[in-house]
């Protein structure tokens, strides 16, 4: 249970740069998110720490100490598998006990321990079945169950619920949640699921191409994104973009048929003239059937009814904006409605960088 | 991986290559070595004055020419009968299991060759096949089937059967769907089969012992063999002989080594 | 197309190698059932009463296990080794691999003559660069004393059969999922622990396997045998198969011969059933 901090590593796959230059620390028993898309190096960054690959430059500490050059098992992390990785000649208590078994633990301690991991998990009634006997979630029980067995300096998890059926990642997401809290554990947890993402962490990274694209408490990054990627990779359905300029005089925004009024904070911040892309969330755009004062008209494009809301896309100038309503407005094909976006919910970013300029 | 242990693998693989090359690369000096030269004490390794004149001796003195050619005729014909004749029962048993069926052709395998050879050679004698390279052809072909049936259901197995029945679907038979869309799919596991046979036939020597009588029907390994007695051996003779023998099977390895070394590992490993 | 006439027609692709098999390798064997049987007086088991006396038989089965235990032993451990070593990656490892490969594809026949060379007490290269480095070798004349013989016929054995095993072992090494191996080594595993937790117990239905199909093939050795020493010198090297051969073809004792030879039948049936019921028990 110790602070862990990853300076400025770097890996190279062949042609491809996995990580840049990435740093990030980990507080003490912290339970830390680590997201991106597919192939941004954030498992690189997990097997890196836990010393499945060596990075070509960099450091990693674990306290005080320097663990670059340890062998992973020296370093004493547990790792959860994205597919388990359970030992198929051995059954489940077996598999529990391993780790204890190598560092040549007394029989009677060990047994004690993994019998204790096993109710926590309740894996009680399966120690004989081999792993090819259990269903997903009960393999992915006893992956859990080897990790908390002994006592390591950090969890390593690799995307462990993206091979769950649906119902039961949302259920195991609980359970994980709980039992880091409650074992206090410092945790390094990888996935490309928001919604673990936003869940899960009491801090959480969002990571692309190999850089740190921003880190902080899964609130703040969601409404408070630093640049353009991050705001669209949160969120479902995604944010909507809209690239235009500021108009000065008019003391508003423009992006093509579309005109937004903007306050006289944004004006002085964002600059005259400057090329912005304006970023509002589904959530944030209201959906009327009759015009108001400053809405913008639009037709219905596509309307999904989830039962506890409606997510439309609605056609507004060259856009098509995606919105989220009360589940009370049924909307039909081409349908016209007026949208507007909320005043105090917008974003701007700059149109080349990507970095956030409003909030 | 620490730095020494790294080291000793890569010594002791240089050792088992070396093992292995060693005695071959011998071989072939003493085919090409004076008769003064093969004797030597210390042995010469390289500088010698190389000669042909043991080739030649084989084949013109010896007969080799003969060995050869009849060790290449069995080898083939035998593997194309038995891929024709194997691949066409393993077709039947991947697609319509018979477990008893299956079982019998596979466990002729098993048995020890040495107890078929005394009833096979009273056969052969009363057929007249006695001495004659037709009589190693079938008997190869017998030797290889349970070889290619094993190998070749395995793979067949592999296949869903969803392209043959979408070629019957557009008007195939059965054998014009197998012909046509099933066996280009499995060329690498045929070739590799049809290497594998090829080098068994090439190197047997039991049989080929039995069937020949005379020059006639000799395959290269009894030809081989024959000149080797209790007293003496013609070293120069023997070695040229040996490499004539080993050759094709070089050739084999380096053009096939890919697709054997498959086609055995996913037959083995499937047991 | 009725269910008969389809029946039938399945039936017909394997009509050709059943017939063939039928013929060559079933038909003797029924065959030679009734040469083993056939006696003076018409029917009997004389042949195999007879067998049980026989010292020399039994001299020659014992020499045939030893050679297959000490062979089979020797090749497994050393095609462990190279399996263990080429398995990992390195440059060159296609190359190396290829060459280990060769010598089990050679006619065992030339292996046998090329050893029969190397190993010449006088002229061969083995003594040859002992010698040179001022060894004695006046004792050692390998194939040709009755205390090395067999020893020097087994190292033959070895040299060119290590790389089947070799083959089927590393077949099997890569056959296995890499990610119980990365979870051992972050459960904190030694090198030798994994090697003895995971490697070997996951390997192995591929080792019965190898050691089945090698050992079988050890006990009815005959090639290299033939050529190396004929079974001599005396009887030092003289297995059962060279035993069968030499009763039916210098003895002409044909019934005699068949007799043996479904003695070694049985023996090598009841090893293998033995050994695969010794594995199904344990748990795979």
């Amino acid at each position: 249970m110790t602070q862990i901090r990853l300076e400025r590593l770097s890996k190279r796959f062949g042609a491809t740069l996995a990580l840049r230059d990435f740093s990030l620390d980990i507080e003490e028993s912290e339970f830390l998110v680590l997201l991106g898309p597919s192939g941004c190096g954030k498992t690189t960054c997990l097997r890196t720490l836990a010393g499945l690959e060596q990075p070509d430059s960099g450091r990693i500490l674990l306290g005080e100490r320097d663990i670059t050059g340890l062998e992973p098992r020296q370093r004493d992390m547990a790792m959860v598998f994205q597919s388990y990785a359970l030992y198929p000649h051995l059954n489940v208590f077996e598999n529990i006990a391993f780790p204890l078994l190598v560092r040549k633990l007394e029989a009677p301690e060990a047994d004690r321990r993994v019998r204790e991991a096993a109710a926590r998990l309740d894996l009680a009634g399966l120690l004989e079945r081999r792993p090819r006997e259990l269903s997903g979630g009960q393999r992915q029980r006893v992956a859990l169950a080897r990790a908390i067995v002994r006592r390591p300096n950090a969890f390593l998890f690799d995307e462990p619920l993206s091979n769950l059926d649906a119902k039961l990642r949302v259920d195991m997401r609980a359970e994980l949640k709980r039992l880091q809290h409650e074992l206090g554990v410092t945790s390094l947890y990888v996935t490309h699921d928001q919604a673990e993402a936003m869940t899960l962490g009491r801090r959480l990274a969002v990571m692309k191409d190999g850089v740190l694209a921003q880190v902080g408490p899964p609130e703040e990054v969601y409404s408070r994104p630093a640049n353009q990627f991050v705001a669209g990779f949160l969120g479902s359905p995604a944010m909507n973009f809209l690239a235009g300029r500021v108009d000065g005089g008019a003391r508003r925004f423009v992006s093509g048929a579309l005109a937004v009024p903007l306050t006289a904070e944004h004006l002085e911040r964002l600059g005259d003239g400057a090329p912005v892309t304006l970023g509002v969330r589904p959530e944030n755009v209201e959906v009327e059937r009759q015009s108001g004062d400053g809405w913008l008209p639009g037709r219905v494009w596509v309307s999904e009814s989830m039962g506890n809301e409606n997510l439309l896309v609605v056609e507004a100038g060259e856009y098509r904006v995606r919105c989220r309503t009360a589940p009370e407005m049924r909307l039909e094909f081409e349908a016209p409605v007026w949208i507007r976006f909320r005043p105090d919910r917008l974003h701007f970013f700059d149109t080349s960088s990507g970095r956030a300029l409003w909030p | 991986m620490n730095k020494l242990g790294k080291l000793g693998g890569t010594a002791a693989l240089a050792v088992a290559v070396l093992a292995t090359l060693l005695p071959l690369y011998w071989l072939a000096t003493l085919s090409l070595k004076r008769e003064v030269d093969q004797f030597a004490v210390p042995p010469l390794w390289v500088s010698f004055q190389p000669t042909w004149a043991h080739y030649s001796d084989i084949f013109v003195n010896r007969n080799f020419g003969r060995y050869l050619w009849n060790s290449a005729a069995a080898a083939s014909v035998s593997t194309l009968l038995a891929l024709a004749m194997g691949t066409a029962a393993a077709y039947s048993l991947a697609r319509r299991p018979r477990p008893g069926l299956a079982f019998w052709i596979l466990s002729t395998r098993m048995f020890p060759p040495v107890v078929s050879i005394v009833p096979l050679f009273l056969m052969l004698r009363w057929a007249g096949l006695l001495d004659s390279i037709a009589a190693l052809m079938l008997l190869y072909t017998a030797f290889n089937l349970p070889f290619v049936v094993w190998m070749m259901r395995g793979f067949f197995q592999e296949l869903p059967p969803d392209l043959e029945e979408a070629a019957m679907m557009d008007g195939q038979t059965r054998l014009g769907a197998l012909w046509r869309v099933v066996l280009p799919l499995v060329r690498p596991a045929l070739a590799a089969t049809a290497a594998f046979c090829l080098v068994i036939a090439w190197n047997e020597f039991l049989f080929a012992l039995i069937v020949a009588q005379t020059d006639q029907a000799m395959t290269l390994p009894v030809g081989i063999a024959g000149r080797v007695t209790q007293y003496e051996i013609k070293w120069g003779a023997m070695s040229a002989a040996g490499v004539v023998a080993m050759l094709p099977v070089f050739l084999f390895a380096a053009l096939m080594q890919k697709h054997m070394v498959r086609g055995l590992s996913l037959g083995a490993v499937k047991g | 197309m009725t269910a008969r006439r389809s029946e039938a027609g399945w039936l017909a692709w394997t009509a050709p190698a059943l017939l063939v098999l039928g013929a060559l390798s079933i038909y003797p064997l029924l065959f030679a059932v009734e040469i083993s049987l056939r006696t003076a007086g018409g029917y009997g088991l004389d042949h195999f009463r007879r067998l049980a006396a026989d010292r020399l038989f039994l001299v020659s089965l014992g020499q045939t296990l030893l050679y297959t235990a000490a062979a089979l032993a020797l090749e497994f451990a050393l095609g462990l080794a190279l399996a263990l070593l080429v398995n990992r990656e390195f440059r060159l490892r296609r190359l190396v691999r290829a060459v280990l490969l060769i010598p089990m594809l050679l006619p065992p026949v030339v292996v046998a003559v090329l050893w029969r060379l190397i190993l010449n007490p006088e002229f061969g290269v083995l003594n040859g660069t002992l010698r040179g480095w001022g060894l004695e070798t006046r004792g050692l004349t390998w194939v040709a004393a009755e205390n090395t013989a067999l020893l020097s016929v087994i190292l033959v054995d070895v040299w060119q059969w290590t790389p089947f095993l070799f083959l089927l072992l590393l077949a099997g090494l890569q056959g296995l999922p890499v990610e119980p191996f990365e979870a051992a080594v972050v459960d904190g595993a030694s090198r030798w622990q994994v090697f003895r937790r995971l490697t070997l117990p996951m390997l192995r239905p591929v080792i019965a396997i190898a050691v089945l199909l090698r050992g079988m093939d050890l006990l009815r050795v005959f090639d290299q045998i033939f050529i190396l020493t004929q079974g001599g010198p005396g009887f030092a090297t003289e297995t059962v198969t060279l035993y069968i051969y030499r009763t039916a073809f210098r003895f002409h004792n044909f019934g005699y011969a068949a007799a043996m030879s479904f003695v070694l039948l049985a023996a090598t049936t009841t090893v293998a059933r033995a050994f695969l019921r010794l594995l199904r028990q344990q748990p795979a």
